[in-house]
């Protein structure tokens, strides 16, 4: 017993000694979560809030300017250029994830069973969203040229037809913003893709064997079976893509400048050019903030219907 | 009163000993010897090791420049670094050290229209000071070209690029037989440089020629355009003045644009369009300099540039084909009146957050010299344009760009006039040119566009200060920066 005192760990001193004890360990990850919240999101947000109720543009020092109250809110309300940058935002945002839902979805269905070859498709399939923004938009600028490669593959499927097949990508205001639409769609759909392809491979195999043996046909399976169990992951693809969807900037500036006139403009663009271009700093952060709270209600929205799809899920059977 | 007399030299000599540093005048002949002298001095006196500057560089440039940095190492023992970016980029940054602060860089390079925001903001340095000492030399360069280097009667830039537009023609094609006699029997003129945008249409409009086609003995193995300019969000501002033919403002800062004149430069500006590549909205240099060199245009309003890049691009079809012209004019209560936008024009400005203010400026003067910047002019990595009259005689510089184009467009810069060097210009720049763009496309009229253009002008105006732009436009005007004065 003596020796085995005498061997016992030394108690720590100091600062280590304070730290160990339960009281404060525990709060150890609080203070850390809560530092970081403040410093990361609290203090900028603040900081947004505070700038935008300021009467300041860049081109006249931090020094002049002053508190005017919610002015900046009224203006950038009142501004048709916001509204009309936003209704856009949400049309290609609305077009580009509807597509990459689609497409994500049939990718995923055709490669989430065993076949030769699989894993390259799957490979070849993701590759698109590693690519770099900045590359994706250069590439699609050389593609959509005038006389590049896309309208020349268009050709000899839209002569026949009598349609011409010099496409104005880059210049037209409606094929503009198709050009954006489409490039968002390749390089995007990798991600809806692999979402869909984890929701195919979480499936229960027992309830679909069950179903085959009970005579379902294929159709059955897909639409009762499969498809319910996916909305989750659905919901998923739909929050993710649309919250990322709705920032839509590389694009945007690499492809088309915004243009031609102001039909690429997005809300994410509009914002950089109101704060980098006219040095609009208040009316810049007031419209931040007010697209703040737009976005996160519609998130909130998707998270919510998200939460309540897993709840139905896990509720037990004859229930509800 | 004998004593008085003989104390009075004595005084004056005093007082000319303990005039203040800032007023004596730098030893040297020539203005880059002063800038050498001025910065040694400055490392001397400051005991500065290892000195150095940053440059905020124009990634255009990135290949020229070294050559300059390491012969500034050389004459002064002070390095040069560069920070580069895209020409787009250069303004929000120059916006960002404002706030910031930091005095990371020591030297921006950009255009003459990023001055009003970035004096407004306070991140220039006014080098006026500097000037009284170092006596730089503008002789030679046309007045108003001169003048986009002050704002509100303060010196903050140096300009070494004569970037005014041009007009260029396929002299191939007006040579072909018979092209001429046609042309003047239909328009009543000999078709060359044309006087007015009207008979530059005239041209685009008679030389327009379908792949495929059979004209003056010359088949056509593509199409040909009448005409390419700059019609894209954030370049047609930089050619619209030369449509418009005067002030955009009276002088209470009223927008000039909604009126009959100002609807007509909307007319033309977009009605040209029609001879122009589809795409022409959407491009930019990268698009327009090798669809020019590649033969498929009859003619360009273009940066100078473009002259040399049809000459000297490797997979050029244009080599020796080129005809440069003066800009042409519109008709203005019957006086022709050209006007050439300087549509960009590089030059350098000191930051006043910067380490050495002082030792920056010496840069500046030393490399925009009379001299070492006729050098820069001639250099062929470089894309600094003619805008001496100097540059006439300099036998590198005629080397480099051919006398035909040296003559046109040193003899453009009569007419060259200053973009607008207003604070928010570039939100008055978007005004326009998305207006543009909506008469482009059809869907608006001349008209409406004007009328929508004046009432964008004139909510920035209001946003800015009225009577902090009234001030800075009348000063700008009285500068000559525009040429044009006020009615």
């Amino acid at each position: 017993m003596v020796a085995e005192t005498e061997t016992a760990p030394r108690r720590p001193a100091g600062l280590t000694a304070w730290l160990a004890q339960e009281r404060v360990f525990r709060l150890v990850p609080f203070v850390m979560v809560e530092g970081m919240f403040l410093l990361l999101l609290a203090l900028p947000f603040v900081l947004t809030i505070y700038i935008s109720l300021l009467r300041w543009r860049a081109n006249r020092p931090f020094e002049q300017a002053y508190v005017q109250g919610f002015v900046n809110y009224a203006r950038v309300i009142g501004e048709p250029e916001f509204w009309w940058s936003l209704g856009r935002t949400f049309y290609f945002a609305g077009a580009a994830v509807t597509l990459e839902l689609v497409l994500g979805f049939s990718l995923a269905m055709l490669v989430h069973q065993a076949f030769r070859g699989r894993r390259l498709y799957i490979t070849i399939f993701l590759i698109p969203m590693m690519v770099v923004p900045v590359v994706v938009g250069y590439n699609f600028s050389m593609i959509y040229v005038d006389s590049g490669p896309l309208n020349q593959i268009l050709a000899p499927i839209l002569t026949p037809f009598g349609v011409t097949a010099r496409i104005r990508w880059l210049s037209h205001p409606i094929a503009a913003q198709w050009a954006i639409i489409l490039a968002d769609v390749w390089q995007w759909t990798s991600l809806t893709f692999l979402i869909f392809l984890s929701g195919f491979a979480a499936l229960p195999p027992e309830l679909i064997n069950a179903a085959r043996v009970m005579g379902a046909s294929r159709w059955q399976i897909f639409r009762r079976i499969q498809l319910p169990l996916l909305k989750p992951a659905i919901i998923i693809a739909v929050v993710i893509r649309t919250m990322e969807a709705l920032k839509l900037f590389d694009q945007a500036v690499l492809l088309t400048f915004g243009g031609p006139g102001d039909s690429t403009q997005t809300i994410a663009f509009f914002l950089w050019r109101q704060v980098w271009q006219f040095n609009k700093y208040g009316f810049g952060a007031a419209a931040s903030v007010l697209l703040l709270l737009l976005f996160s209600s519609l998130i909130y929205g998707g998270i919510y219907l998200l939460v309540r799809e897993r709840a139905l899920l896990q509720q037990p059977e004859g229930r509800g | 009163m004998k004593q008085v007399r003989l104390l009075a030299p004595i005084a004056l000599c005093l007082a000319l000993a303990c005039t203040p540093a800032q007023a004596q005048t730098l030893p040297g002949d020539t203005v880059e010897e002063r800038a050498i002298n001025g910065a040694r001095a400055y490392v001397e006196d400051h005991q500065l090791q290892n000195p150095s500057l940053t440059i905020l560089l124009i990634s255009l440039f990135r290949n020229a420049m070294p050559a300059y940095a390491q012969q500034w190492e050389e004459l002064t023992g002070i390095k040069v670094n560069f920070i580069e970016y895209g020409y787009t980029d250069i303004p929000s940054k120059i916006m960002a050290e404002a706030i910031a602060k930091t005095g990371q860089y020591d030297v921006f390079n950009h255009f003459p229209y990023v001055v009003p925001d970035a004096a407004g903001a306070g991140v220039l340095m006014p080098l006026d000071d500097y000037t009284e000492r170092g006596r730089p030399d503008f002789s030679g360069i046309e007045p108003a070209l001169r003048a986009q280097q002050r704002y509100n009667g303060k010196q903050y830039f140096f300009l070494l690029d004569g970037d005014h537009i041009i007009l260029v023609l396929r002299k191939d094609i007006l040579d072909l037989p018979g092209a001429k006699e046609e042309f003047q029997a239909q328009h009543g003129w000999e078709p060359g440089c044309p006087e007015t945008m009207a008979q530059w249409e005239q041209l685009a409009s008679f030389f327009h020629t379908k792949k495929g086609d059979t004209r003056w003995g010359k088949t056509f193995d593509q199409d040909l355009y009448g005409a390419m300019g700059y019609r894209a969000i954030n370049f047609s501002y930089r050619h619209f003045p030369a449509y418009f033919g005067g002030l955009l403002f009276d002088q209470d800062m009223n927008p000039l644009v909604n009126t009959p004149h100002g609807v007509e430069a909307i007319r033309a500006f977009s009605s040209i369009v029609q001879y122009m590549p589809p795409d022409i909205q959407g491009w930019g240099t990268p698009q327009i300099y090798p669809f020019w060199a590649s033969g498929q245009a009859f003619s360009v309003m273009s940066f100078p540039s473009i002259v040399g890049y049809g000459n000297k691009n490797p997979q050029t079809q244009i080599v020796g084909q080129q005809l440069s012209c003066i800009v042409p004019g519109v008709m203005r209560d019957g006086q022709l009146v050209r006007r050439s936008p300087q549509a960009a024009g590089t030059g350098y400005m000191v930051n006043r957050h910067g380490k050495h203010p002082e030792l920056a400026y010496y840069f500046l003067q030393w490399f925009t010299g009379p001299q070492q910047g006729d050098v820069a002019i001639a250099d062929p990595q470089g894309f600094w344009d003619p805008m001496r009259r100097s540059n006439l005689d300099n036998p590198a510089i005629v080397e480099k760009f051919g006398s035909q184009f040296i003559e046109t467009t040193m003899a453009n810069t009569k007419y060259a006039i200053s973009l607008l060097m207003l604070e928010g210009n570039y939100e008055y720049f978007n005004v326009l040119d998305k207006n543009l763009a909506q008469v482009m496309q059809g869907n608006l009229t001349p008209e409406q566009a004007a009328a929508r253009i004046e009432r964008g002008w004139n909510s920035v105006t209001d946003d800015v200060g009225r009577d902090y732009q009234i001030e800075s436009w009348r000063n700008g005007v009285a500068s000559g920066a525009y040429l044009d004065t006020f009615q």
